[in-house]
């Protein structure tokens, strides 16, 4: 592709002093270092975005599992990429990590090569803590929220987080400071705002370093929306967000695809 | 670290002091509270209910600078119901009965009325710590910064000997060095009286060794600590300072004398990354570089050689330091410091340093090596004192407990401690440019116990003088339980409200390191001019 000029360039992994590291290759010739690796995952879709800021008119390939292909179908939807200028290259994820991941679609539409892994249903992890009784459930949060650090790494590394500023650093919703910040608010204004946007990839709770369940936390939220509305992020392109059908217009963002 | 991080998470029993892991050093305390998941017992003995306090099995406070007492009380319980470990302290160690002759003056009455800890707590920390399979201490500066800093250690030391909690994995003493590199500049030789890898400046064979490879007459003598190179510069013995990044115009103790002691020196060149509180008294400023910008080795606290690689060439005028010190020595007259990479200064090190011996960039190049690593098949050393300790049997040193340097008085009522806080690194000249940080943290607090607001009169967020015998602060309050009656904790990154303008002086006779964690301070109401 890069050799027939179908893209400028490709966004992947290569392999840096034995670690996987993202990489904008340009050339053939260094594809040699390319790596598909399922060990680390990386938010490929969301360090496009800086990419296609600064160099808007240029297509731009870009490795995608499953997940990956839902934020771009986020990210589409909320003007930060634009679609023709993106060209998705699908690879499948093994059964193996699809279990881990509990994911419902551990695959892009369209894969290069490789075997389509199974679909995941399960919501054990989820079901664990509902049916705790309320004041142990209540307990069982704080304490994990109560952990945090405020690193904003669960923000950072979300390929579905992309507002220019955020209501977790407004301080008229959430108090500077803060180890831990102050919960649980700061934790369920980030799940409200994920409800209808989340992915589930679960790249937030791997990157949580104080091991924090952020993802079932996210995962409840949306399940909620699904049972409430039908909804699922990621899934159509045409489908609006129904916090973002009930709102007021803010939620349509500044961003390249606008 | 005796011990790895990784480690920690078997561990069944952890003793967190002087340590607020979570703001400090947020990835071990990750691995504790994963331990901790795993069914550990987590101790945290602080004056201050820090974060990870909230998590502990047992958490208590003692009054500053009382840790000989409480550590001596822990030992003296766990002899009395022998719970020490016998095998461990007739294999492994000496000096056992000289050390139970000094701990028999510690009994649990007398701990508690020294250290403020109940004896019903002192006998529970015991009993937990001595009977877990493998026991871990942390530690940081809450430990070490105190005229007892050296003290306080080796009562640790003793406590882990004591129940055999050492030479094993996911036991041991386990300092955690500050910054990314505390420890590799110690491994290099960053301290006066040792060189790279603490080989001792007044041993012959060691001192022949550095000369001949450098091909120069060096010192038997020490040099200076930090403390002593600024009484010697009072004392007109020394003229000339060169500091590398560091900021001592707001990290040391008593700031005022700082400032005027820095004044009189004939010739100041500071060298870093940006114009520190100190760069500005000097009168030469060298550009140095960032972590991005730099090729090298950063060596963890738990002593893991790991390479660090340039992401960018350094910008504007600035160069590598050690670019700039080879530069110098030429301009000197000395011809023998050419490097043409950094792996040849590593290699030189590795060279004349027995711990680093069998570390190459090579083996680095994907995951670090722990030390000590003596040669190419040498896997490295995830945890020290395997077998035997270096000298062979470890020996127990009696300590006596001895009191702060300054003590809470009528003038003085307030014992003052100082610390940091997570959105800040220490003196401020990265983090304060931040403007992400700086939105979470901008201003510099005194976190005060709302029962003592109350009593005075003052208010939440109110600013307040605080006075010590070396100075006068003004800074805004924070009330909070975290801390107890009777004392105030100040953060000490910020230079506006620099907590180092009232900290004490005094310094560990062995370490040299000051007393930042005790001071007495009075807090007084800003009087309202009326106009």
């Amino acid at each position: 592709m890069l050799d027939e000029n179908i893209v400028s360039a490709i966004l992947g992994l290569k392999l840096s002093h034995g670690h996987p590291i993202p990489f904008l290759f340009t050339k053939s010739s260094e594809l040699g270092k390319w790596v598909f690796d399922e060990s680390v995952r990386y938010p490929l879709t969301k360090i496009l975005i800086k990419i296609a800021q600064k160099y808007p008119d240029q297509k731009i390939g870009v490795v995608v599992r499953g997940c990956d292909e839902r934020s771009l179908i986020e990210l589409f939807k909320n003007y930060q990429l634009q679609k023709d200028k993106v060209i998705a290259i699908g690879i499948p994820c093994s059964q193996d990590l699809a279990n881990r991941c509990r994911c419902e679609r551990p695959f892009p539409s369209e894969i290069e090569d490789g075997e389509f892994a199974k679909p995941v249903e399960d919501y054990s992890d989820i079901e664990e803590v509902e049916k705790l009784p309320e004041q142990e459930r209540f307990l069982y949060w704080m304490s994990q929220f109560g952990k945090c650090i405020k690193c904003y790494g669960c923000r950072n590394i979300c390929p579905a987080c992309f507002c220019p500023s955020c209501t977790l650093e407004d301080e008229n919703l959430i108090k500077p400071g803060g180890m831990p910040p102050e919960i649980p608010i700061f934790h369920l204004h980030k799940a409200y705002h994920m409800a209808d946007r989340c992915i589930d990839c679960g790249l937030c709770e791997e990157a949580c370093p104080m091991g924090i369940p952020v993802r079932r936390l996210y995962r409840k939220v949306k399940k909620a929306v699904k049972d409430l509305f039908g909804y699922i992020p990621g899934e159509n392109e045409d489908e609006k967000g129904p916090l973002e059908f009930l709102g007021d217009g803010s939620y349509e963002l500044p961003g390249t695809g606008k | 670290m005796t011990n790895s991080i990784p480690e920690l998470e078997e561990s069944d029993c952890i003793l967190v002091t002087g340590s607020n892991t979570t703001e400090a050093h947020p990835l071990v305390a990750s691995r504790i509270l994963r331990a901790k998941q795993k069914g550990a017992t987590l101790i945290v003995i602080d004056p201050r209910r820090t974060q990870i306090a909230r998590y502990a099995d047992i958490f208590v406070r003692q009054k500053l600078g009382t840790d000989v007492a409480w550590i001596n009380g822990l030992m003296h319980i766990i002899l009395k119901e022998g719970w020490e470990n016998k095998e461990f302290i007739s294999k492994r160690t000496e000096g056992i009965e000289e050390l139970k002759k000094e701990l028999e003056n510690y009994p649990p009455e007398k701990v508690e009325e020294i250290t403020g800890i109940s004896r019903a707590d002192l006998r529970r920390i015991a009993e937990a710590y001595a009977k877990a399979k493998n026991a871990s201490i942390i530690y940081a500066m809450g430990i070490t910064q105190h005229i007892t800093g050296t003290d306080n250690v080796i009562s640790l030391a003793n406590l882990a000997m004591l129940t055999g909690n050492i030479g094993k994995a996911s036991s041991g003493v386990n300092p955690l060095r500050g910054q990314n590199n505390v420890q590799g500049a110690c491994d290099m030789g960053g301290l006066p009286d040792v060189y790279p890898g603490y080989q001792s400046v007044t041993n012959e064979t060691i001192a022949k060794k550095f000369e001949e490879s450098w091909n120069a007459k060096l010192s038997r003598k020490p040099g200076l600590t930090i403390m002593e190179m600024f009484q010697s510069i009072e004392e007109g013995k020394v003229k000339a300072m060169y500091i590398m990044g560091e900021n001592p115009m707001v990290s040391d103790p008593d700031l005022k004398h700082v400032e005027h002691t820095l004044k009189k020196l004939e010739l100041l060149v500071v060298q870093d990354i940006f114009l520190t509180e100190t760069a500005k008294l000097a009168h030469i400023v060298l550009p140095g570089v960032s972590f991005a910008e730099k090729e090298g080795t950063f060596t963890s606290t738990d002593r893991r050689v790991q390479r660090v690689r340039k992401a960018i060439e350094p910008l504007g005028e600035a160069k590598a330091d050690h670019e700039i010190i080879c530069k110098i020595a030429k301009r000197m007259g000395n011809d023998s410091f050419n490097y043409d990479s950094e792996e040849k200064i590593f290699e030189e090190m590795t060279r004349l340093t027995p711990i680093y011996h069998g570390i190459t960039y090579e083996r680095i190049e994907k995951d670090g090596i722990q030390w000590p690593c003596t040669n190419s098949e040498d896997p490295g050393t995830p945890f020290l004192h395997k077998d035997q300790f270096s000298k062979g049997k470890g020996t127990f040193f009696p300590i006596p407990y001895r009191e702060p340097a300054e003590i809470v008085d009528e003038e003085f009522p307030f014992w003052l401690t100082t610390g940091r806080i997570g959105f800040q690194y220490h003196s401020r000249t990265m983090s304060g440019v931040s403007p992400s940080l700086q939105k979470e943290a901008k201003e510099g607090y005194v976190e005060m116990n709302p029962f003592d607001a109350i009593q005075l009169g003052i208010e939440e967020g109110e600013k307040v003088k605080v006075i010590s015998r070396r100075g006068t602060i003004e800074i805004k309050t924070k009330l909070s339980f975290n801390v107890g009656r009777n004392m105030v904790f100040i953060p000490f990154h910020y230079f506006e409200s620099a907590a180092n303008v009232l900290t004490n002086t005094a310094v560990d006779p062995i370490s040299k390191i000051p007393e930042f964690k005790v001071c007495a301070v009075r807090l007084e109401k800003i009087e309202e001019e009326n106009p």
